[in-house]
């Protein structure tokens, strides 16, 4: 007995021990034990005692005795492999020889190391700590937003704190754009669509000097404007129709909170508040189905096929970092495993903000009255008694031929197999077990299977019955859902946890709901309110979304200001939208910037206000061409000397397409559309499909935002030019200009369709002129006449072949000029 | 540049791309630095590497839904002698479907091939006679066993979905030498694609430049290559020569505009790929005896054989990045082989053996395998033990792969599962590992090769990544 304890303890200790030994287990007590012992084990390491130390973690052995080099603590410290450790400071010299002469003699350890007498609970604790610092606190996109004077007294002040900066620079602002080309800008930018002819001359004949301002306002009244600024935001919130990864499976109703942002934006709601709804519209408007519809904000983002602790920390990271980068330009999501590397976000505000996301889950709620509700749960409970007895009838039919089947099954077995499953299962070997579980899977029957053994009478009930159940079946009640935010636990939210390096096998202190700290004035952190345990929610939802959406928080107003005035102009004045953290550029005009962050929060929030108020200024209305002597200065335009030119969007481009050859269906709302992809780009699994219709099907013809947005089957036109892949919030697009692009456009069986319609009004309009018809065209796909040489260059086309007109409608699609806003 | 405000449609086209493989662009300075507004003007001019590279172009060979290393790469008697009994000793044995059945032999045997003395299983006899040339990777692992993460992980890096392809990565780094083809092409399985679709060659956050096309094995190769029927003669030509014109009026607004220039020449480069990618793959221009080596000649091999032929051909035309999957749909119709393994493996291994050899050893005589590097992988590996009786589950833990050519050093032998083949355990290489090394054979240093997004330099290895150097 003596001697098996003396051989144990010579295993976990080592032999001889000595007082050199117990200074090296001090070096490690003092520099490794907090993560690699009691507390933690980080990469799967744990230094309390020997045993542990060969063994090692993920990365192997930390202790082999007597070689240093290939002991992975000595590696680790000596930094011969990264990362260093411990992680951020240098081991000092003498505690590195000091170690690596105790591994040269063997590695013993007089006793197990343990960990410093300090309570690991509090150490961790200090570990998790991050102070910001006033400095940090003083970088331009934390400091409060004061409401600087506009330099000059100009009609509206944009144009003041523009002509400034183009004075500073020797710079001349560019002359007004003109009519044709202004309204054009206009509509695109305002509703995604071209104007008609009518509107252009209009527009062109009222020489009122609101002439300009009754278009805007027309264009802000119009629905079209939500479905085109809808568009830009469901980039930033990641949406789509579908889960992504291995099933991809629909989600048939989170398109109500697509209506619901187009809505939102054309009722003008305050910005606020559109967001304060998304974030917690079940804790601010309980009950209410646009409540219950924006909350789908939340779990937009992809699903992955299995559901387990990782997967559920992935997806409140995407929640996180979506919330961070969208609602405040700051990249949260870097300071999942560490603390950001560049600006003040501690790692421990990352985990504060998750445990604000950390109570909720998705849910599909009903969305439907009290009665309607009550209504299918009664009729769900009728049908149910419907079916049950049905399906018991069937199983009561199969029992027999479903043991038969079995026996045989059985007989057909290898021997170990039948062997398992004869011996009891008390008597089996774990062997056994295993393989009676795995041999008890193949054993059932098909219907097929079982009919194929049943006299012809049990076979004719068989099918019967079958045939009764899919009736039922089909009979299911459904009743209208939201995709949408729910707290199970109400009240009493479960614990969440810091994870030192994002790794759940790391665990640390618990946390509490918080915010981004450097976002708000030092001692003035909310509080988050102590839910009453039978609450349907923790709260907490809402007072984040209280502290975000301040007027005095740094971030929010100019973020979103930034991002209108970077579609209207082309690029934000900060030209990372969605990064105003040090790694992203500073404003290009920093008083401007604060100028409309004031001037929105001053409006009341309202985006109408905002785009008025840009829209009307001179700098939009300023034509877009180069000037030479400008461009040499500020060839980027960084100081906004022109106005834009901008390739369009996909859906900007496919629905101009519609509407210059006056297809397009104009209905708002409601579920996807599936047009025409061909099935070799989407035969990939049987688990997936796309019910895609016919390149002429009218039905398909609806607006771009209006299209079923499925993570793993892109519409070819939106993926190549550049729609986002819905996985991660897009600030910004990228603008390829490829050869398959133009693929699409000259051979896509919707773009000859199209050029068709095309043509088709035109010999509507204006009959078999040829002049009339080419110069309706230009009016009709570029707003303006064409000039002589393009009238003399189409007529002579159109004259000396056959199908001219059609073709000629299809060289319009693909003009420069079509697909560009100037 | 000039102020010249009209150009005839000549000095247009020659200004931008009519020239030799789109050099014309790269001369005009257009090249993938991108203009003004920060639009990249011509993504796909070809870059200088990093450092000189051993290799021009990659084939991907994904036998998508996972193969099983211990009845392909990686012999384990240890299954023979304990046939049906239970693995013990390998900590908790994790599977994604169902329970753990007991330890199942393989139904192959293994001979030696080369002068390596390779162990290679009756799967694979032809890839076998290869062996000098490849090197064998024994200790891989990944950490997903689930389908799309681990795709996604071997195609992208990442277990989730949303991020730039390697094929994304490589043509982002190096452009594309033939400015008249995709620069990265994907062939799928006559059966489907692989689970998880479209965002296994995705382009993620980068430009849609740099997406995978898809590539059809039989008729026209890309979707909408050619004008629908009607669209017959020269009508096609006659309608762009008039656009051309039609744009140029509109350019000598803006001459300067090098977005307004690429479009034009992207148009051109599309008229020239209609021709140029049919005759990329117009296999009847290779004679019998290449069209045999590849087992066009036998139905069992005969579409896998196709799509490495084209491969090659694709390759030697300046293509940057070929994938070709094995393996479609689900269950049988992949690798995936949770019932059944003799029936699934023994299909899928007849029809790829041989086309599989046919490529390597046609671009050895080409002089093309130097300069190409060959991949053969899955997602994941398979389980030592049964499932479902025969068939053999998910194994993130442990797998083999192979590489052949772009200065890969062949006959060679890289670390070591545990005595089941379960887990890697001696000299382990992660899909990170992986991913570095292919990176550096193209001359790329994988940890400058780096792309920003949402306020952040992501790259293909993210924050790790270490080169196998035992083989280059």
């Amino acid at each position: 007995m003596l001697r098996f304890i003396l051989v144990a303890m010579v295993c976990a200790f080592g032999l001889y021990a000595s007082p050199e030994d117990d200074a090296a287990v001090n070096v490690l007590k003092k520099n490794c034990l907090l993560c690699h012992g009691a507390a933690m084990q980080s990469s799967g390491l744990d230094l309390r005692d020997r045993d542990k130390m060969l063994k090692g973690g993920e990365r192997g052995a930390a202790l082999v005795p007597g070689d240093p080099s290939k002991s992975l603590i000595y590696r680790f410290a000596a930094g011969i492999d990264q990362p260093s450790m411990p992680p951020g400071k240098k081991l000092p010299e003498a505690d590195l020889a000091v170690l690596k002469a105790w591994i040269e003699r063997g590695g013993n350890l007089s006793a197990p190391a343990v960990v410093p007498a300090e309570d690991p609970k509090a150490a961790l604790a200090k570990l998790e700590e991050r102070p910001i610092t006033e400095q940090e606190r003083q970088f331009w996109s934390f400091r409060p937003i004061a409401k600087p004077a506009p330099p000059s007294a100009a009609a509206n002040p944009i144009d003041a704190f523009l002509a400034a900066g183009w004075k500073a620079k020797g710079l001349t602002g560019s002359p007004r754009a003109n009519k044709r080309t202004l309204i054009r800008r206009a509509y695109l930018d305002v509703t995604g669509l071209p104007p008609t002819v009518e509107e252009v001359r209009a527009f062109e004949a009222d020489s009122s000097p609101d002439a300009f301002a009754k278009v805007v306002d027309r264009l802000l009244a119009s629905p079209a404007y939500g479905e085109r600024w809808g568009r830009h935001w469901l980039d930033l919130v990641r949406y789509a129709d579908s889960g992504g990864y291995e099933t991809d499976t629909d989600r048939p109703n989170v398109w109500r909170y697509r209506d619901w942002v187009v809505s939102a934006l054309n009722k003008d709601m305050p910005y606020d508040r559109f967001v304060q709804l998304q974030i917690a519209g079940d804790e601010y408007a309980p009950g209410t189905v646009d409540a219950k519809v924006a909350t789908g904000f939340i779990y937009l983002g992809p699903e992955a096929n299995m559901r387990n602790e990782q997967t559920r920390m992935d997806e409140l990271d995407d929640i996180v970092a979506t919330t961070g980068t969208t609602m405040m330009g700051m990249t949260l999501g870097c300071a999942r495993c560490h603390n950001h590397k560049f600006d003040p976000i501690p790692q421990k505000d990352y985990y504060q903000i998750q445990a604000v996301f950390f109570p909720s889950s998705r849910g599909e709620v009903p969305i439907v009255g009290e009665a309607e509700k009550k209504a299918f749960d009664e009729a769900t409970k009728a049908w149910r008694a419907k079916l049950e007895p049905l399906e018991k009838e069937l199983k009561a039919l199969y029992a027999p031929y479903r043991d038969k089947i079995r026996q045989q099954k059985i007989l057909q077995l290898p021997d170990f197999y039948q062997l398992a499953l004869k011996t009891p299962p008390e008597k089996r070997t774990e062997g056994q077990k295993l393989n009676a579980i795995q041999v008890e899977r193949q054993l059932g029957a098909s219907r097929g299977e079982i009919e194929s053994i049943m006299p012809p009478e049990d076979q004719e009930k068989s099918c019967h019955l079958n045939e009764q159940i899919t009736l039922t079946e089909l009979q299911k009640p459904v009743i209208d859902t939201a995709w949408s935010t729910v707290e199970k636990d109400g009240g009493k939210p479960k614990e969440s946890h810091f994870l030192h390096h994002g790794s759940i096998g790391n665990k640390g202190s618990v946390m509490q709901p918080g915010v981004l700290t450097v976002a708000s004035a030092p001692n003035a952190l909310p509080k988050f309110p102590t839910p009453d345990p039978n609450a349907s929610s923790s709260l907490r939802r809402k007072a984040f979304a209280d502290w975000l959406t301040s007027p005095t928080h740094p971030l929010f107003a100019r973020v979103m200001v930034n991002r209108i005035w970077q579609h209207h102009f082309g690029e934000g004045i900060v030209r990372t939208p969605s990064n105003f953290g040090k790694t992203g550029e500073a404003p290009t005009h920093p008083e401007l910037l604060d100028w409309l962050a004031s001037e929105f929060i001053d409006k009341g929030w309202s985006m109408k206000a905002m785009h008025r108020l840009m829209l009307m200024s001179d700098a939009y209305q300023m034509a877009s061409d180069d000037i030479e002597a400008n461009r040499k200065i500020d060839p980027t335009n960084r100081m906004l000397w022109r106005q834009a030119r901008t390739r369009v969007e996909a859906e900007v481009l496919r629905d101009s397409v519609l509407a210059v050859a006056g297809t397009l269906d104009k209905t708002i709302g409601g579920p996807g559309v599936f047009p025409f992809i061909d099935p070799a780009l989407f035969a990939a699994s049987t688990k997936r499909d796309w019910p895609g219709k016919a390149e002429t099907d009218a039905s398909t013809f609806r607006r771009s935002i209006y299209v079923f947005s499925k993570r793993t089957i892109p519409l070819p036109m939106f993926d190549l030019f550049d729609k986002p892949d819905t996985n991660s919030a897009c600030a910004r697009r990228n603008r390829s200009t490829i050869a398959t692009q133009s693929l699409i456009l000259m051979n896509s069986g919707f773009a000859m369709h199209q050029a068709k319609m095309f043509a088709e009004r035109l010999r509507l309009d204006v009959g078999n002129d040829v002049q009339a018809q080419v110069e309706r065209a230009y009016e009709i796909a570029l707003s303006r006449k064409p000039s002589a040489r393009e009238t003399e260059l189409a007529l002579g086309f159109i004259k000396n072949n056959p199908t001219g007109l059609v073709d000629f409608c299809q060289t319009m699609f693909n003009l420069n000029e079509f697909a560009y806003i100037q | 540049m000039t102020n010249k405000r009209f150009w005839s449609r000549r000095e247009l086209l020659a200004r931008c791309g009519g020239g030799v493989a789109g050099l014309a662009l790269a001369d005009l300075g257009l090249a993938a630095t991108g203009d003004a507004a920060g639009a990249a003007v011509n993504p796909l001019a070809p870059k200088a590497p990093h450092f000189a590279a051993k290799a021009k172009a990659v084939i991907s060979i994904f036998c998508y839904g996972g193969v099983s290393q211990v009845d392909t790469f990686d012999p384990k008697p240890e299954l023979a002698r304990r046939a049906g009994e239970t693995m013990v000793g390998k900590g908790e044995v994790v599977v994604s479907q169902g329970l753990p059945g007991g330890l199942l032999p393989s139904p192959w045997k293994f001979k030696k091939y080369g002068q390596c003395g390779m162990d290679v299983s009756d799967l694979f006899p032809h890839v076998g006679g290869m062996a000098d040339d490849i090197a064998l990777i024994r200790s891989m692992y990944c950490t997903s066993n689930d389908h799309a993460p681990a795709l996604f992980q071997m195609n992208t890096g990442f277990i989730l979905t949303g991020y730039p392809s390697m094929g994304s990565w490589i043509t982002y780094g190096l452009g594309s030498e033939n400015q008249n083809l995709p620069s990265f092409v994907v062939f799928q399985d006559w059966r489907g694609g692989p689970i998880g679709g479209a965002p296994n060659w995705s382009n993620g956050f980068m430009p849609a430049a740099y997406q995978g096309t898809p590539f059809r094995t039989n008729g026209d190769p890309i979707v909408d290559l050619r004008p629908p029927a009607e669209m017959s003669g020269d009508r096609q030509r006659k309608w762009l020569d008039l656009l051309n014109k039609l744009n140029e009026e509109h350019l000598a607004k803006n001459p300067e505009d090098s977005e307004f220039s690429a479009r034009i020449a992207a148009h051109e480069l599309a008229y020239r790929m209609q021709t140029h990618a049919v005759k990329a793959v117009a296999l009847e221009q290779e004679s019998a005896a290449i069209q045999k080596l590849y087992g066009l000649d036998e139905p069992e091999t005969e579409y896998f054989g196709r799509q490495c032929l084209m491969a090659r051909r694709l390759v030697e035309r300046g293509v940057r990045f070929v994938q070709i999957y094995s393996g479609g749909g689900n269950f049988t119709e992949s690798w995936d082989a949770h019932f059944d393994l003799e029936l699934n493996h023994g299909m899928h291994a007849k029809e790829t053996d041989k086309p599989l050899a046919g490529l390597l050893k046609d671009l050895k005589a080409n002089g093309l395998l130097d300069s190409t590097l060959v991949i053969w992988h899955g997602e994941f590996g398979r389980m030592p033990i049964s499932q479902r009786m025969n068939g053999r589950d998910h194994n993130p833990y442990g797998f083999s792969l192979w590489l052949a050519g772009g200065g890969i050093k062949g006959g060679n032998i890289v670390g070591a599962t545990d005595e089941y083949g379960y887990k890697a355990v001696e000299n382990r290489k992660s899909v990170n590992d992986l991913h570095a090394t292919i990176l550096h054979q193209m001359g790329l240093h994988h940890d400058k090769l780096t792309y920003p997004h949402n306020g952040r330099n992501f790259r293909l290895t993210d924050v790790s990544g270490s080169l196998i150097k035992e083989i280059i």
